[in-house]
This record gives structure tokens, sequence and C-alpha cells, in this order.
């Protein structure tokens, strides 16, 4: 389903003069060679020309560009470190691709009361590498963390591999401020818990890029666990795997995280990082920490878990290198596929946690139907599949029959009442699949919080939903509280 | 149309009153169908309708601009699904907290969630205020522990949000959007949650604290040493404060954090720092769910943490000074309160809630009285000003109920 041939449009000269006037010349990118940086994020399959690149220093330089925009009836795509995989930074046609990646000061770290400010350009891992001395850190931790950024992280509420234990990007953003479609400023949240109101917050994290444009976050930072314990535990196939997980997360143990790799991505790691893992059917790799007793109780039990499943081999890192080298060959799984396959397309569907092992049947069978091979990496304490669908480009009719068996995965996450994304985002991608998850009405609740937001739809349009609508006018007009009329509240 | 039968109605009752507001009518569907066929018909007359579930929170807000009809939740008690492998629950929003623990503890599991009257609070209701108790320490608030809702719209259309898997980012998160929002948005249907394993064992210790400075201290040593405790909540008592420390987990940690924090506590180590018995433990957790749900008057507070000195010697002293039988629960790691008492004078009282909302304002901190007299409500708005982002809220309450059907004017700002 890619759109790589849509027609360019161009902006005038006189909107490309103003915006570069705005930010700088060498800030503003109109060039058609330049603008091709920007026609995809991470899924490289789909590829739409923008009319214009801006990259702001600051709110104030956001909220003209975004005013500009507005009165001239353009697009905004925002974007940071374009290292999304679903296509939530992919331009459209004509549209200001405002790109945030100049904007990456940390501005605020109050470790008194556990949060700091920063501004969206900010590479997630940079903000824990800043934190470190302190004994500090930021939780969320995608794969991509040494380059993705927070604002491309609170637009799509990233996951990663501990997200079990610790949850998304969303519990640990605590306030944002952001610029509305027209250029007006808001604060939503603040280090303070509980301010009175609705959980704007809430709602924006993971609103992909359509509520607003993000230009400073309130992030949590949680103090380092005491101890950290990591074993890697092989298994003759997946079954053995998914087993060892159940009866892990059963006897009561929360596993900071804990990934499966199945045989062939394993290969692919090993091509890739060098780690000296054997060829066997799957693998996990699992992390526990807190307390130091407890971990070592909990590690302890959760290895003779993974022995009575039917583990092959057990290896406890000796060492911080040892770990770190284990976790590399597990978060470059992805990239070192492409070691094993020309092309490949990564997916991220949800199934509950307990049908693991039927799942990866059917994904085999489907595989097999498909003539294609899939090399499955995922967080499996929480049931995130990311299979990789490993195809040629270069052989007609493969690409399209690898997007089938991706999308055939997805379905079959959605009839065990799964999720079509458990960290991608739904993007342009999954945009086609939306509709199988949610009703029409479903749908039209959530594009109503659209259009109280962005009533003209003109942030990152052509996302999530899968039919374009108009924002409807609304009946009646607001009407005050006796309150409000004596001057005794005010509507702020 | 279909063939839901009419949910049960009779006339409304004083008891049945919100602030004061009398409804019309009181509709007890027994099923969300039957809810929604409530709304439908409710839209179609334009009436207003407010939701009811345990009732124990009903003195949060301004009184409703409208009443026409109440919808209570109480024959929705439904565990639509529970699935102990996947630690997760979907259920009904009418039942009680205490119904869904049981059902869940008989599988070695919780809803890491723990506000007082479990007996009487259902999941609509502590979805709808926001509620909470002790565990937020560790586990966050609702909007953690929440993973998808249905809701019936003001028009009633029922829709959903999320999902019943714990990783999930498909489409915008309305789950979210319902924690706190009142009743405002739309009728509560059902709601799914992940679950936590039920720990082995637990312990609870009793550190004394001299001054609010001294809880600050503690619940920073505590984080410094890299104690994870699962609940930590201070009690004012007399001009001492009683902060009540609980672990949980497996009994090798439970017993390693037990030791080290006394080692932190007081000299000779421990000296002021009592490991409770288990009725022991009982009682001080029993005395923190009395304190929080006492007196006439109460009001939540939530202010940066280590703000807490200046809160408390500031106009703070003048809010507990305005009342009789004055109690402070106070979740030190979170920056969050309760103060409750007998209002000596309702001028007083409302002038010292501006004086405390004003110390706050600047750092995003609130004041909201959850249950007040009526003379002090005349003089102070329950919620306090607006905050910065409420045009936006106002226009998402527009959206999704355009008339302003639900719970009219009882929310925040008016909404």
């Amino acid at each position: 389903m890619s759109v790589a041939n849509a027609p360019a449009v161009t902006i005038s000269r006189d909107v490309v003069a103003r915006m570069s006037a705005l930010v700088g010349a060498k800030n503003c990118i109109s060039n058609p060679s330049d603008l091709r940086t920007y026609e995809c994020d991470g899924l490289t399959s789909f590829r739409v020309m923008p009319g214009l690149v801006v990259l702001p220093a600051s709110t104030a330089e956001v909220v003209a560009v975004v005013k500009l925009a507005w009165e001239n009836g353009l697009a905004l795509v925002a974007r940071g470190a374009g290292t999304g995989l679903s296509g939530g930074a992919l331009p459209v046609p004509g549209c200001v691709v405002v790109a945030l990646t100049r904007m990456k000061r940390i501005l605020e770290v109050d470790l008194e009361n556990g949060f700091l400010r920063v501004q969206p350009g900010v590479a997630n891992l940079d903000v824990s590498k800043h934190l470190g001395p302190a004994g500090t850190y930021y939780a969320p931790d995608p794969s991509s963390q040494s380059v993705c950024t927070i604002g491309g992280n609170v637009s799509e509420n990233s996951g990663g591999a501990h997200c079990l234990k610790y949850g998304f990007t969303s519990n640990h953003v605590l306030g944002a401020r952001v610029v509305l479609a027209d250029g007006t400023v808001v604060d939503l949240g603040g280090p303070a818990l509980d301010a009175p109101g609705y959980d704007l917050t809430g709602i924006f994290v993971g609103s992909e890029g359509m509520l607003g444009i993000v230009t400073e976050v309130v992030l949590r930072m949680l103090r380092k666990p005491q101890a950290t314990r990591t074993f890697f535990a092989t298994f003759p196939s997946t079954d053995e795997a998914g087993n060892a997980v159940s009866s892990i997360i059963a006897s009561g143990v929360v596993p900071a995280a804990i990934e499966m790799m199945d045989g062939l991505a394993m290969r692919a790691a090993v091509a890739a990082t060098g780690v000296d893992w054997p060829d066997v059917g799957a693998s996990l790799l699992m992390d526990v920490d807190g307390p130091l007793a407890e971990v070592e109780h909990t590690s302890r039990h959760s290895v003779e878990l993974a022995r009575e499943a039917g583990a092959l081999e057990i290896r406890i890192p000796k060492d911080e290198n040892e770990r770190a080298l284990m976790w590399k060959g597990r978060k470059s799984a992805f990239a070192a596929v492409g070691r094993i396959s020309p092309n490949y397309i990564v997916q991220d569907g949800v199934i509950p946690r307990s049908t693991i092992a039927e799942v990866l049947h059917e994904v085999t069978e489907l595989s097999k139907k498909a003539g294609l091979r899939v090399a499955n990496v995922f967080h499996a304490g929480d049931g995130n599949l990311h299979p990789l669908v490993l195809y040629d480009a270069r052989v007609p009719g493969q690409e399209k029959a690898a997007e089938e068996l991706g999308g055939a995965i997805l379905r079959l996450c959605l009839r065990l009442g799964g999720s079509i994304t458990g960290e991608h985002g739904v993007g342009a991608e999954k945009v086609a699949y939306m509709g199988e998850m949610f009703t029409e009405a479903d749908l039209e609740t959530m594009q109503r919080v659209r259009c109280a937001f962005d009533p003209e739809r003109r942030l990152n349009p052509g996302k999530v939903f899968p039919t374009p609508r108009l924002c409807g006018d609304l009946p009646g007009p607001y009407v005050p509280h006796p309150s409000e009329l004596s001057g005794e509240a005010t509507r702020g | 149309m279909n063939a839901t039968a009419p949910a049960a109605v009779r006339a409304g009752a004083s008891a049945d009153a919100i602030l004061g507001v009398l409804p019309k009518e009181v509709f007890s569907p027994s099923t969300v169908e039957e809810a929604a066929a409530v709304l439908e018909e409710k839209a179609r007359a334009s009436a207003s309708v407010g939701f009811v579930g345990g009732g124990t929170a009903l003195g949060l807000g301004r009184p409703p601009r409208r009443l026409d009809a109440v919808l209570r939740t109480e024959h929705l008690t439904r565990i639509v699904e529970h699935a102990p492998s996947d630690q997760i629950i979907v259920v009904e929003a009418g039942i009680t907290l205490a119904d869904l623990q049981r059902a869940v503890g008989a599988h070695g599991q919780r809803l890491a969630l723990d506000p007082p009257l479990p007996e009487r609070r259902t999941i609509g209701g502590l979805l709808a205020t926001n509620g909470f108790g002790p565990l937020r320490t560790r586990y966050g608030s609702l909007r953690d522990l929440i993973i998808g809702v249905s809701l019936v719209r003001a028009d009633g259309v029922s829709a959903k949000g999320g999902g019943k898997v714990v990783k999930n980012v498909a489409g915008f998160d309305l789950p979210k959007m319902m924690v706190g929002s009142l009743g405002t948005l739309g009728l509560v249907a059902t709601v799914t949650f992940r679950l936590h394993p039920l720990p082995e064992s637990d312990v609870t210790l009793v550190a004394r604290a001299r001054t609010a400075r001294g809880v600050r201290e503690l619940a920073s040593a505590m984080r410094g040493a890299q104690l994870e405790p699962a609940a930590v909540a201070a009690l004012l008592q007399g001009r001492l404060f009683d902060v009540a420390i609980r672990f949980e987990g497996f009994p090798a940690g439970v017993a390693e954090q037990r030791d080290r924090l006394r080692q932190l506590v007081g000299q000779p180590p421990g000296s002021d720092c009592d490991v409770l018995s288990e009725t022991e433990a009982r009682a001080v957790w029993e005395r923190h769910d009395a304190l929080r749900t006492a007196g006439p008057l109460r009001a939540k507070l939530a202010f940066l943490p280590a703000a807490l000195e200046a809160l408390v010697e500031g106009p703070f002293a003048k809010l507990m000074g305005a009342l009789g039988e004055a109690s402070f629960v106070l979740y030190p790691t979170l920056g969050l309160g309760f103060v409750a008492g007998l209002p000596q004078g309702a001028v007083l009282v409302a002038q010292a809630v501006e004086s405390v909302r004003g110390s706050l304002a600047g750092t995003g901190g609130s004041l909201v009285l959850e249950e007040a007299p009526d003379d002090v409500r005349a003089h102070a708005d329950p919620w306090g000003p607006p905050p910065p982002s409420f045009a936006l809220m106002r226009e998402l309450k527009n959206r999704l109920d355009p008339e302003g059907r639900l719970n009219p004017g009882r929310f925040v700002g008016g909404i």
C-alpha cells in the first residue's frame, strides 16, 4: 500500500520566503533534493514529498511557523528523528514538515521533585545519560533510544523492553507545552499531580502528532533500582520459551523485561553483532530489578522456572559489559535481519500473553503458506509481537505477499483479543486495520477528541483514522454557569 | 430498534439529590444496553443526566445546573471477563472495588488500587473521581492501571477505546480521557484493568517525624537508599507525624528492606521506627482510611513534594486553624494530601482555602474541596481557578456532549 508516487505539491515562493525569514534560511529547506531526506520516516516503503521543511529553534518560532501555515491553509507534519516505524511522520503532499531536532535542550532538572523539563528534540537516551550521575533515569527505552527523540516518543506513546514493569511514555509524561493548529500555546498538566480538570496530557500522549506540536515536555524521573539481574536462556523451540514466560509471570514475579527471540532472529543477531548465541529454536532475555534481596530471589526463582520449562542453557552475565552485549544483541535484532534478507517488514501486533505458543504456530503456518520467512522478536511479558516478515523486493509479487502476510498476522492478533499496534503507532501504515479493531462509533468518538484540538484537521492529516471526515458544527453555544456570570468563577 | 427491556425507573427522592438538586427520575438499568437506551431516550428529550455509583463522592464539585434524571449503576455489577494468566479484568462500572478484589484475589491477584471504602465505592465512581489510596506510591493512579474503557455517550451511542492487552497504542487514549471526568463526557459502562500479583508478604513500619520537614527528609532518604515502599502515608497525630511505610514482595526482599529502613531512621537505628504486628498494621491503615473519609469538610491538596514545608508552615496552618478536629493525611512521595475537619466559620475557612490556593498556584498545585458544608461552598469554589488549558477542556466537553446534558455545571470551571 505504498503511496510513493504522490505528486509533489509546491508552496508559493512568498510563503517559503516568509518561513525562511522566521527560522533562518539554513533552517528552511525547499530544494527538492534536500526535501527528499524528509519524504519518509523509518517506514521507508511509504514516501511523500513535503512542500517545505522548517527546523525551528524555539516555541516562539514554532508558533510563528504554525500561524503562517494556518493563514495559508497548509497542513503541518511534526517530526523528530524520523525513526518511527508506522509512517507517523510521513508528509502529505505540499505540507510543511516541522522538524524539531534543533530543539534539544534539557531545560530544567528538579531532583527533589523528581521531574525534568526538556525540549522535544532531545534524544531519549540523552535524558538518562544526563540524569545518570544523580542516580536517576527516564524509564521508557524504545530500541531506537540512542537516536529517537522525546517529542517523537510523546507522539507515538513509545514503549520499549521495560514497559511491562514500568509502563509506557504516557506513564512518565507529567505535562507538555503544546502549540495548537492555530498557533495557540497551551500548557497541559505539569509536575504537580492531579490538576483539576480532564487529563489532557493523557489524551495528548500517543495522539500521533494530530492534536498539537509539542515544544516542551515534563518527564518523570525514577531513582535507579538498587540492583538488576539479567539472564539469557535458550530453548529447543518457542513452545518451551513461551511456557517459561507463563510460569515466571504466574509465580508472581514482575520482570523488568522479558524478551523472546526465535531461532531465525537469533541467527540474524549473531551475524550482525557477533554475540556468541547458539543455533537453537528460541531464547529469552530477562531482567529483574529492585532492592537487592528481592531481585536475588526473583532472578534465582525465574532461572529455576526456565529450567523446569525446558531451558537448554542458562547464561548469567559476569559483568555489566556482558549484560550490555546481550541487550545489544536483542536491541539490534530489527536491523540485524537486514543481514539475512534484502528487505523486511516489522510488525507490531499484541496478543494476550497466554496465547503466545498458539500464535507462533499460526504465524508459522501463515508463513509457510505465503512462502516467506518470518523472524520473531518480541516483548513476551506483555504479548507484544514483532514478527519480521522477510522478502526480496526484486522478486515480483514478494513485497505484496509480505504486506499481506503482515496483515494476516495483525488480524490474528485481533481475533485473539489483541491490538494492531503495541508501540509503533497506527501512523499511515495501519490505518486500514483501524476499522477492524474499532467500530465506526469508536472512531467517530476519537475523531471528536481530534476536533476539539484541531477542528480544521491541519495537523498530520491522513493518520490513525481510516476515513477522512469533517468536524461537524456544534449545536448551540456554551451555557455559562451562574457563578461564572456573577464573576465568582472564571472560564480561563 | 432492538429488544432491550426498559430500565427500572422510579421517581427521584430526597436521598437521590446531588448537592441538593433533586432528579425527577432515577433509572437503574440492569444491562449496559438498557443504560444506553436510557441515554438515547434522554437525548431525544433533551434531558440532563447525572450518574451515581456507590454514592460516596456526591459531595464533589458544584451542584448540577440541571438534573432531570439520575442513572444508577447499582445493577451493572458483572465481571465481563477475567483472564488470570493475562492479568487483566473487564468489569461493569457498578461493581464495587471490594467485589472485584475478592474475585481476582481468589487467583492470587489484585487491582493495585486501595482507596478507602472499597465495599461501597464502585469502579465507575472511582474512575470518575480518580480515586486512590496509599498504593499509588508504587503503582501509580487509575490512569496507570486502566487499559480499556467502554462508554455510552450523551447521545446514547456506545464507544470504546484502548483494549484488553496491557500494551496497546491503537487510537486515541479514551481510557485516560475518562479518568477524573466526573460523568461529564459519558457513562462509563465497562472498564478493563491490568492486574498485579498479590505480594507473598508485607510489613508495615511506623516512623515518627516531628515536622513536615522530617517527613520529607525521610521520604528523600528512602529514595536515596533505593528502598521501594509500596505505600507511604504520613498521618498527623497531634503535633507529630506518624509515617506509615509498607514494603511488599517476596519475604527475603521485604525483610531486607525493613531492616535497611530501621538502619536509616533514628539514633540508635530503629529507635524511632516500629515494626508493626499484623494487627497493628491493619489498625494504622484503617486509621488512614478513617482520616481520609472524616469531617464535614475535606480538601485534597496537590503540590510539589519539596514544597511541603513551605506549604505546611504557610497558609496551610491557617486552614488547619480554621478547622475543629483537623486531620491531615500526607503522601510525601507523591505531593498529595488530604485535610479534613469541622469548619469554625465559613468565611474563615474559605479565606484560608483561597490563601492555600494562592500559595500553590505558582507551581501548578491545587486544592479541591471534596466535601464541604453549604456555607463554605457559598464562599469558595470547590475546584478553584481552572487550569491554563481550560479552553481546550471546554471544547472537549462540547464535542462529546454538545448540549451540555451530562452532569452540567458540576465539573471544573462550570463544565
